[in-house]
Order: C-alpha cells, then sequence, then structure tokens
C-alpha cells in the first residue's frame, strides 16, 4: 500500500510539469499585454516597456519557462504583477477559504445526496423517486449565481435571518455552501440512485433477503456498500470541481477566497498570479484524485494495491 | 462588548449629548460614527498613491496620505498640505509652500524634503509611476527651506495647480520608504486622517482616525472598506445594514433604491465621457461628412435612458459639464437618421463595405449592449457594420497599434480626466502628440490649429482668457467629429439614509470623514 501512494506521490510530478507546460504557453499566446493593463490606459510607452522589463517579460518566452521552473523547485511561486507581492502569499491568505467553503459543501452534499438517493432506488416509480429526481433535476439545472441571490434575496433580504454575504460565524458559511452544495447534492443523488438500483438487482440482495436479513440491513450493508463505488468516483471528481465553482459562489457571497483573486488575475494578465493559483488547484485536484483511489480499497476488499 | 453594556454606553454618551446641546443652546450635537462599513467591488493592489491608477483606491489613498490641495465638487481649489502657490512671470516655475507643523502618522515631520523624495520618485524612470504623463511637465523639485519646495517646469501648464489635488503627487513618510522600500506598498503611511490597521487579502482593509492628523478631527472613528465583488450582494448587504454605504449598485437598481426611504442614492455627473472614436486618418471615417452622419444616426438620449438607467447624461460638449472649460456646443447632433442619409449620400458612401466595430466588455458600464444600440442604429440607415467583442486586456493592445498597423475604425472607449479641468480631456485625447503609440487618442485625430490653441492654453495664465481658448478648441473638434459623441457617466453611490453629510466628487470619490449617522 505504501509503495502503490509513494508511486502515485511520484506520478503527481509530470503531472505538473505537463500543466505548468501547457499554463505557461497558453497564457501568453492570449492576446493582451500585461504591462499595458498594469500601466493603465493613460500611462505612457515608456512606462509600459518599464515594466514589461520589470515582469521579465522582454526575455524570450523559454527563458521565462526556464527561469519559473527554477522558481518552482525551490517552491517559488514568484511575486504576483499586480500586487507585488509573494504569490504564495496571496494564495495563502484566501486558499483556507476556499477549502473549507468546498469541505462544508461537499459533506452537506454527501449528507443529503446519498439518502435521498437511496431512498429514491428502494421506491422506485413512486412519488417519493419522482420528488427525488425532479428536485435533482432542478439542482443540477439551476445557475450557481441565481440560486445564490434568490437565496441572497430571500434568507437575507425578506427575511432578515441569515448575513447576505462576507465572513464571520458560522451563520455566514450557510448560504454560500448551501449554494455550491446544491448541484452536487443533486449528482450524488442521480449517481446513488442509479447505482443503488443495479445493486438491488444483484443476485446477493436477493441471498442476503432469502437469508432474512432485515431489510435496512440489506440496503446499507449490502446493496449501499456495493453500489458505493462509483458514487465515491463522482464525490472525488465532484469536489474537484467544487473548486472551479467555488469562483462563482465566493463573487456572490463575498467570500474571500481563491475565485475572485483568479478572476481579476486573469483580466489583469497576471501571469505568476495565475500560474501559482491554477498549479495549487491542479495538485489538489491530483491529491482528491489519489485519495479516491485509496478509498476504493477500504470500501471494497477485492482491490488491493500490494 | 456586551449588548447590555454597549447600550448603556450609548445611553450615557446621548444623555451627555444632550445635556451638551441644551446647555450651549445650539443644534443637535455632532454624532460620531463608531465603524462605516463600505462594501466594495474590488481589493487594493498597492496602497502606494505613486503607482496607484483606479480611482477607488486612490480614494483609500487619499484617506492616508492627505493630497496639497483638495479640489472640492465644485472645482475649487483648498489648501491641505500645500498651502498656496505662485507660478513665475515664465510659467516656469511653481513656488509651492507647504503647511508646517503637520506629522506623518509615526511623528515624522512632513516636510519640504518628504516632498522633494515623492516628487523625485514620481520623476525617476525607474520608478512604476503608471501617471506620471499627468506630470510630465515637470522636470524637477528643488528645496527652497524647510516649507517651501518649487516645482520647474518643462514648458509652461497653466492648469498644473489643479493637479497638485491629484492622489499621485501625495506625499509619502520618507521614514516609511526608508524602512519598507518597496514595500510601502503595502504598509502605507502618511499624513493623512486616516491610519492602515488591518488589511485582510480578499476581504477587508479597515482604517482607524489618525489622532496626530493636522486637520479638523474627523468624526467616524473606524472604516471598514469591505470586499464584495458582486454588486446586487453589496445592495443586499445595504438593505440589511451589514453595510453603510454601496460603492457603484447596478444601474439597473438605482430606481428601486431611490424607492428605499432607508437608503440615500447620489450620483452626481462625473468626468468620464464614454464614447466611439472614428479613426480619423484611415477608413470610411476620415471623411468628415460621414463622422457627422455617424453622429447624428444615433439616438444617445434612447441609451442613456433605456440601457444605461439614466445613470449617464447625452454629451452635448467634447468634455464633461463638471470641468472648467466646458461649454455646451451651439450645434447638437441630436437623433436625425434622415439628416444622417443625407450626408452619407453627400459623401458618396458606398453602402456595400461593411464597417468594422469594436467594444470592450466589461470595461464601462453596459459597454457592449451600447455598441450593439449604436450597430443597429448604424445598420438602420443602411451601414453594414461588423461588431467585434474583446476583453479589456486584448481590447487596449489593439488601441495602442501606430497608425500604419492599426485596424481601428469605429471603436468604443472611455476617458476619466484626473482633476477638474478640460485640458486633459481635449489635450490628452485630441492633441497630435498623443496619438498611438505616444499616447491613447486612438480617433487619431490631427489637427494643427487644434493642436496650436491647445499649446496656448497651455500657457495662458489668465484663466479667462484660457477659458476662451479651450472653447475654441472645443468647438473645432466638436465641429470635426473624431467621435461618436455619446454620454457623460454619473459615479453612483448609495448609502444608509441615516447618513448626512457624505461629500461625493464628480472624480468618482467621496469622503465619509466627517459624516453624522443618526441612532
Amino acid at each position: 500500500m505504501l509503495q502503490y501512494l509513494f508511486k502515485r506521490l511520484l506520478s503527481i510530478i509530470p503531472v505538473l510539469i505537463g500543466m505548468s507546460l501547457l499554463l505557461f504557453f497558453m497564457l501568453r499566446s492570449l492576446p493582451g499585454d500585461p504591462a499595458q493593463v498594469l500601466a493603465g490606459q493613460m500611462a505612457s510607452q515608456e512606462d509600459i516597456q518599464l515594466i514589461r522589463v520589470q515582469l521579465g517579460l522582454d526575455k524570450p518566452v523559454y527563458v521565462q519557462y526556464g527561469k519559473f521552473v527554477i522558481n518552482l523547485l525551490k517552491l517559488d511561486l514568484g511575486r504576483s504583477a499586480r500586487t507585488q507581492n509573494p504569490v504564495i502569499q496571496e494564495i495563502w491568505a484566501r486558499l483556507p477559504n476556499t477549502i473549507t467553503l468546498s469541505v462544508v459543501a461537499i459533506v452537506l452534499a454527501c449528507l443529503l445526496g446519498i439518502p435521498a438517493g437511496v431512498v429514491s432506488a428502494i421506491r422506485p416509480y413512486t412519488w417519493v423517486d419522482y420528488l427525488v429526481t425532479s428536485t435533482a433535476l432542478f439542482g443540477v439545472s439551476m445557475p450557481v449565481f441565481w440560486l445564490g441571490l434568490m437565496l441572497v434575496v430571500v434568507f437575507s433580504v425578506m427575511l432578515g435571518w441569515l448575513p447576505a454575504g462576507g465572513t464571520g460565524g458560522i451563520t455566514y458559511l450557510i448560504l454560500p455552501s448551501i449554494t455550491l452544495a446544491a448541484f452536487v447534492t443533486a449528482f450524488i443523488a442521480r449517481m446513488t440512485r442509479a447505482s443503488m438500483l443495479e445493486s438491488l438487482g444483484q443476485d446477493f440482495v436477493t441471498t442476503a433477503r432469502a437469508k432474512g436479513l432485515r431489510e435496512n440491513v440489506v440496503i446499507i450493508r449490502h446493496a449501499l456498500k456495493n453500489a458505493l463505488i462509483p458514487i465515491i468516483t463522482v464525490i472525488g471528481l465532484q469536489f474537484g470541481n467544487l473548486l472551479g465553482g467555488a469562483i462563482l459562489t465566493e463573487t456572490v457571497f463575498a467570500w474571500p477566497g481563491m475565485g475572485r483573486l483568479i478572476v481579476d488575475s486573469i483580466l489583469a494578465r497576471d501571469y505568476p498570479m495565475i500560474q501559482g493559483s491554477i498549479l495549487i488547484f491542479g495538485l489538489l485536484y491530483v491529491l482528491i484524485n489519489i485519495l479516491v483511489d485509496l478509498l476504493y480499497a477500504f470500501v471494497d476488499p477485492r482491490i488491493r494495491y500490494d | 462588548m456586551s449588548g447590555g453594556k454597549y447600550f448603556k454606553k450609548l445611553f450615557v454618551i446621548g444623555v451627555a449629548l444632550m445635556a451638551a446641546a441644551m446647555f450651549l443652546g445650539a443644534g443637535p450635537a455632532l454624532a460620531e460614527v463608531k465603524v462605516l462599513t463600505i462594501g466594495i467591488g474590488t481589493d487594493a493592489d498597492t496602497l502606494n498613491p505613486q503607482e496607484q491608477t483606479t480611482t477607488l483606491i486612490q480614494n483609500m489613498c487619499d484617506l492616508i496620505y492627505d493630497v496639497p490641495f483638495y479640489q472640492d465638487p465644485e472645482g475649487k481649489l483648498h489648501p491641505r498640505l500645500a498651502t498656496k502657490t505662485e507660478t513665475s512671470a515664465d510659467g516656469l516655475t511653481v513656488t509651492v509652500k507647504l503647511r508646517e507643523g503637520v506629522k506623518f502618522s509615526d511623528g515624522t515631520p512632513f516636510n519640504a524634503d518628504a516632498v522633494k523624495l515623492t516628487w523625485d520618485r514620481i520623476l525617476d524612470p525607474k520608478m512604476r509611476v503608471p501617471l506620471r504623463f499627468a506630470v510630465a511637465m515637470v522636470q524637477e523639485c528643488v528645496k527652497v527651506d524647510d516649507y517651501t519646495v518649487q516645482l520647474k517646469l518643462k514648458f509652461p501648464f497653466a492648469p498644473l495647480v489643479p493637479a497638485l489635488s491629484m492622489t499621485l503627487v501625495s506625499p509619502i513618510a520618507p521614514s516609511a520608504i526608508e524602512k519598507y522600500g518597496e514595500d510601502v506598498r503595502q504598509h502605507p503611511l502618511g499624513a493623512g486622517p486616516y491610519v492602515l490597521s488591518e488589511w485582510v487579502k480578499g476581504d477587508r482593509i479597515v482604517m482607524t482616525r489618525n489622532p496626530d492628523y493636522w486637520g479638523e478631527k474627523p468624526t467616524v472613528e473606524k472604516i471598514v472598506w469591505k470586499i464584495v465583488p458582486e454588486a446586487a450582494t453589496r445592495e443586499a448587504m445595504l438593505r440589511t445594514g451589514q453595510i453603510d454605504v454601496c460603492y457603484k449598485p447596478m444601474p439597473s437598481s438605482v430606481a428601486a433604491l431611490k424607492a428605499d426611504q432607508k437608503v440615500t442614492v447620489e450620483m452626481p455627473l462625473d468626468t468620464r465621457t464614454i464614447f466611439m472614436g472614428l479613426n480619423y486618418q484611415k477608413g470610411v471615417t476620415t471623411d468628415k461628412l460621414v463622422r457627422q452622419a455617424f453622429n447624428y444616426a444615433v439616438d444617445k438620449k434612447a441609451i442613456v435612458k433605456k440601457i444605461l438607467f439614466d445613470t449617464a447624461e447625452p454629451m452635448d460638449g467634447p468634455v464633461s459639464p463638471k470641468v472648467f472649460g466646458y461649454a455646451k456646443m451651439a450645434n447638437q447632433y441630436d437623433y436625425d437618421p434622415e439628416k444622417a442619409k443625407e450626408l452619407l449620400k453627400k459623401a458618396n458612401f458606398d453602402f456595400n463595405q461593411v464597417v468594422q466595430m469594436r467594444t470592450p466588455n466589461g470595461r464601462y458600464l453596459f459597454d457592449k449592449q451600447v455598441s450593439e444600440a449604436i450597430q443597429a442604429y448604424l445598420q438602420a440607415i443602411g451601414v453594414k457594420t461588423e461588431l467585434r467583442t474583446y476583453d479589456w486586456p486584448t481590447y487596449v493592445a489593439g488601441l495602442l497599434k501606430p497608425i500604419a498597423e492599426s485596424e481601428l475604425e469605429v471603436f468604443l472607449l472611455g476617458w476619466g480626466p484626473l482633476v477638474l479641468d478640460a485640458d486633459m480631456g481635449l489635450y490628452g485625447q485630441f492633441h497630435s502628440s498623443v496619438n498611438p503609440p505616444k499616447g491613447l487618442g486612438a480617433a487619431f485625430y490631427n489637427n494643427p490649429e487644434f493642436d496650436k490653441l491647445m499649446e496656448e492654453s497651455r500657457q495662458e495664465q489668465d484663466p479667462e482668457k484660457r477659458k476662451a481658448l479651450l472653447l475654441k478648441a472645443s468647438e473645432m473638434v466638436w465641429d470635426d467629429c473624431p467621435w461618436m459623441w455619446l454620454h457623460v457617466e454619473k459615479f453612483v453611490i448609495a448609502y444608509s439614509s441615516k447618513i448626512k453629510g457624505m461629500v461625493v466628487t464628480p472624480t468618482e470619490k467621496f469622503f465619509p470623514q466627517y459624516i453624522t449617522k443618526a441612532k
């Protein structure tokens, strides 16, 4: 197992190299001059050139990449072109907020989505099933931005129960995490339902029932446990998507996470900041995937990594 | 502080204030504001006034550093860190007297050395000073005595004193530069009414009252700039009382906010003009008749009303009515599609050609929608057009190409002078020296007669004579139509109706330090 984990961790390196290459050259192929954006609309050509030199953009792209990789090996992501602060410092100030929001949202999504999917699967084609599937369809189809604003209108402006945005106590987390969790909850519920339906039709479920096991034991210990593999896969993938979805949610709820930082950096063509943020997101995504693979072994004893 | 204690304290303060008012026989006493929370859309990148180009962040810098002169909403200059100026007969030396007895917030003295250091940094070509062009006429700053400096100019520049109200020339404490180097942008230290006390990236910037401020003591003890990127959320937070001030709410919400008795909306006319540049030197728009026809073809009043929700006013002169040197032009290009068609016919316009239009998306209020409306108006008079939309970085790169490489024909842009003077509007966009790539006069207007008038206006020290020159230049460019004259934006700000005394300026700034707030 440890050997497998080590191998998987090593495999992150080529992934990051590939990502950094793609990211670096894609960013530089975008039209628009970061020095011009930073200098502002009224700056002179001399001032724009000065900024270009300060940012190292006057050097050939391969030289810039070489410097970037060398710095990366020293765990130095450079300085933001916009704020001149170390990129890592800017990210560190915001990443914990994004992770907090994403974790709360995924936990909420699991707590709601898995039971909803199970209930729907054990009563297929009844009103309960229709209610769950149509709510899930609604959840999947709803734009995050719209849902967020609607929740603000109802729960903050009209009812005055919850803050409309910002950070503070746990009350500030409720609306953004519900918004972020909506899509994933619906997705998990649909996947759980499909996976459970398949599982419930298997011979071992019939055997368990024939043995006289109680129905909830049959469903939870036998059917659900066997249905978990695709559900875990979906949760892992969706967690990655949550990080992306957080961009919109954070904007709506003034949540000081990575979302707005990335948007502002893209608009300002702040190359070091975009590179740093995306690399960190990529790293998180890969780590989550490794974690999901490890979880498989716990859920299904047939899977061994020795 | 617990609720009980808080109310007890409020009660005691209230009783004390009432007693004081009765004793003095005066009106209601000024209510101190403990915390004022302002919802804004973006975090600061730098709090170094010499590096800053965003008006909102310059606004913050003004509160931390203060300025040599303050230009009020009517354009009148008030002495702040500088007390008076004197311009030499040849217009090449401006002597600036500094206020004595002022200290930076760390206790170090504000004097000529500090001012000279700031100017040396502004003029140093190795320093990142994006707005340097606005003081490019200054050759050097010379210390005369501890409280006097002289600005030596390369050429006479009549509107120099208003330029001393720009955030750009706010002095930074030399001690801070010595301590932090260029990181002073994260550790601002000035002689203004507030000091930076906390900066939580992406979340809030907190300022507290500077106890040693030289001027009148601010009534607001603490200002929290809360970063709320989404305008709809800022509005919701204002309505729920989470914030006291909402910076730039959505134009579409202005009517609803105005109808809310708990909210005050201010929307003074701004200095920023929004226009469609018409290439003066290349393509179909080189013909003056075509440029004028395009101006008649568009219903600017309808655009302002239907697209911008009245958060702008149609232009009736080449600069905003808020600046010195503005005059309403005698001939107005009111919507007249028949006249537009007539002019195009007279110009032998080829209706089979496709006119290329460009617009940024999201840079200015409803920029893309305004461009689409203009496209529809042009098509209504038979002009075929193709509209391309770009994000700002891509767009601005295309604007700066020299005429030989420029692909611009008809393009949307905005221009917001930093001081209330027509020079930056007229010279900054229409003098031939600002044609790209040297400047952002992307319409490539080139009229030697206009250039001469503008150069004369810069040398003219008599305000009335200068005004006459600016008027003549305005009339000339207005008739030549290097722009489709669209609209002047309004600066919209909404705040709790409990707040009184907010100062809102046409340069998109607001000063809350002397407000009062009803309980």
